[in-house]
């Protein structure tokens, strides 16, 4: 799991403690969801840059 | 009264467009320093387009069933030399100098615009408490949230304002507000309608649709603003149908998929109660209503969480140096955004299409999905979380939980209001479809409202 608090301080982020646990902790539990989706992603899946549900825009 | 029924009135000439206009602008007067649903009315505007529609009728040029019906817009489509906020101070000097596509296409129709609607800050959450143009108020109790972030749309069109109004919704910012204010919302399928001329929040999320009075009236308005357009590179070219069902419409035979997984844990039971009740009406009214196992939702949520705040941090990136702008809730969403790394947006993305083919199987099994729109009706205003099912819960995650998946795989889906609580406030029921297949869930909900589903009118009407 990404360290978010060590994150949001190289980004500059100024906020006290308390902000740092309000932005962190949903982060953090997103994460625990996010994270196991991608350990058996085939290589050969491309992304959907262009998200088309049904049919290729022009 | 029904767009349907206000045109015919139109049309027979026993009442005018500027009578129309007047009325509705008269209901702003009247109620909105109490709903703040609207940021920017257009009076003058309305009344003159009202002149015009009934020129054009007494003249016999009949736009069609929007022509003369007054309507709103979600402050976040584009009208030309009309303030267009974004509910975000950001904004607050910008004024347009063309029409979003759906304004085009609104006004062709002949529907007159009274003005620019409330919502939650630049769309970024459901509750609709912008602190920068005041809160939104829900109609049905002025102590409970409308919804988000469509939120000045679903007050509006629930106090009898307006006949229907526009909204987007990113992750539910439609459905919510049309659940907790009692009304019907249609999110169409991604590229269905253009997204040219709205302020993007996630780009790739991003969805088009109307807040209405019925089912039909959500059809009406869909007919006059879906089609291919080249200024959206997303615009599909998928062909557009007759979305209003017609009266009398069957579902005898549609093969209604209710989810054995996921949907119905942790819901209000007045919820549950009341959508189960619009479930057992679609299978009395002859539909086949198959239990059906959904591809994990959670997976969805989260993904759809990753790509949000990605694009959304992606958006307002060139506006981060004046923190003070942003209201703290929407502030610190966009500094999650900044954290996500680029490799996991693009795995979201790659996630994304993998969950889109597991979800592309279920429409062998079934013609559509029921759920709850919401698992809670409109919590009080100002209320963080939300006790279901014995845990308590955050009302973003809540209110998101059974509506945002459904933006991930860009699918069309309905919210029609389907019972009362015990409180008396509003409870939606979701209907979605596969990719296009507008004309289908729009049949369903049409014959559950002819066949009584639905709710009495808001208290304020």
């Amino acid at each position: 799991m990404p360290d978010w608090k060590a994150l949001a301080l190289a980004r500059g982020l100024k906020l006290s403690g308390k902000e740092l646990d309000a932005l962190v902790q949903p982060l953090e539990a997103l994460d625990a969801v996010f994270r196991p989706l991608l350990e058996e992603l085939p290589p050969e899946l491309d992304p959907a840059p262009v998200f088309s549900p049904g049919e290729q825009p022009e | 009264m029904t767009i349907q029924e206000a045109g015919e009135a139109l049309r027979s000439r026993s009442v005018s467009a500027v009578e129309l206009a007047r009325a509705a602008l008269s209901r702003v007067a009247r109620l909105d320093s109490s709903l703040r649903a609207f940021i920017t009315v257009t009076g003058d505007y309305a009344l003159e387009r009202a002149r015009l529609a009934d020129r054009e009728l007494a003249a016999g040029r009949n736009r069609g069933p929007l022509h003369g019906i007054p309507a709103a817009l979600k402050d976040l489509f584009a009208m030309r030399g009309v303030r267009t906020t974004a509910g975000s101070p950001v904004f607050d000097k910008f004024v347009p100098e063309s029409d979003s596509a759906v304004t085009e296409k609104l006004e062709a129709a002949g529907a007159v615009i009274l003005g620019k609607l409330n919502l939650h800050e630049l769309a970024y959450g459901i509750t609709s408490a912008n602190p920068h143009f005041g809160a939104v108020r829900n109609p049905w109790n002025l102590e409970r949230s409308p919804g988000g972030s469509s939120g000045g749309s679903g007050a509006a069109v629930a106090a009898g304002i307006v006949y229907a109004a526009m909204g987007s919704d990113t992750g539910g910012s439609i459905r919510i507000p049309a659940a907790f204010c009692g009304v019907v919302g249609l999110k169409p399928t991604y590229g269905r309608v253009s997204r040219f001329g709205v302020l993007p929040l996630g780009f790739s999320l991003d969805h088009m649709g109307p807040l209405a009075r019925s089912v039909r009236d959500a059809a009406t308005v869909l007919n006059a603003i879906a089609g291919r357009d080249a200024r959206d590179d997303s615009s599909a070219r998928h062909p557009v149908v007759d979305f209003v069902p017609e009266e009398g419409c069957s579902i005898r035979g549609v093969r209604i998929g209710f989810p054995a997984n996921f949907f119905f844990e942790r819901i209000d039971p007045d919820v549950e109660s009341s959508v189960r009740g619009a479930v057992a009406r679609s299978q009395s009214l002859g539909a086949v209503v198959k239990p059906v196992r959904v591809p994990d939702i959670a997976a969805l949520n989260a993904i759809g969480q990753v790509i949000l705040l990605s694009e959304a941090a992606a958006v307002h990136a060139g506006h981060m140096e004046n923190r003070a702008l942003f209201g703290e809730d929407v502030l610190r969403l966009l500094d999650q955004g900044r954290l996500v790394a680029a490799a996991d947006y693009v795995n979201a993305q790659r996630v994304r299409r993998r969950m889109a083919r597991e979800f592309d199987a279920l429409w062998r099994e079934v013609d559509c999905l029921v759920s709850p729109t919401t698992p809670l009706v409109a919590p009080r205003t100002g209320d963080l979380t939300v006790r279901l099912g014995g845990s308590d819960e955050g009302v973003r995650m809540a209110a998101t939980r059974l509506v945002r998946g459904i933006n991930v795989l860009g699918l069309p889906a309905l919210s029609m209001p389907c019972g009362l609580s015990a409180e008396g406030l509003p409870i939606g029921l979701q209907i979605i479809g596969p990719a296009f297949a507008e004309a289908a869930i729009l049949r369903v909900g049409a014959a559950l409202e002819d066949g009584g589903v639905g709710i009495p009118p808001c208290p304020l009407v």
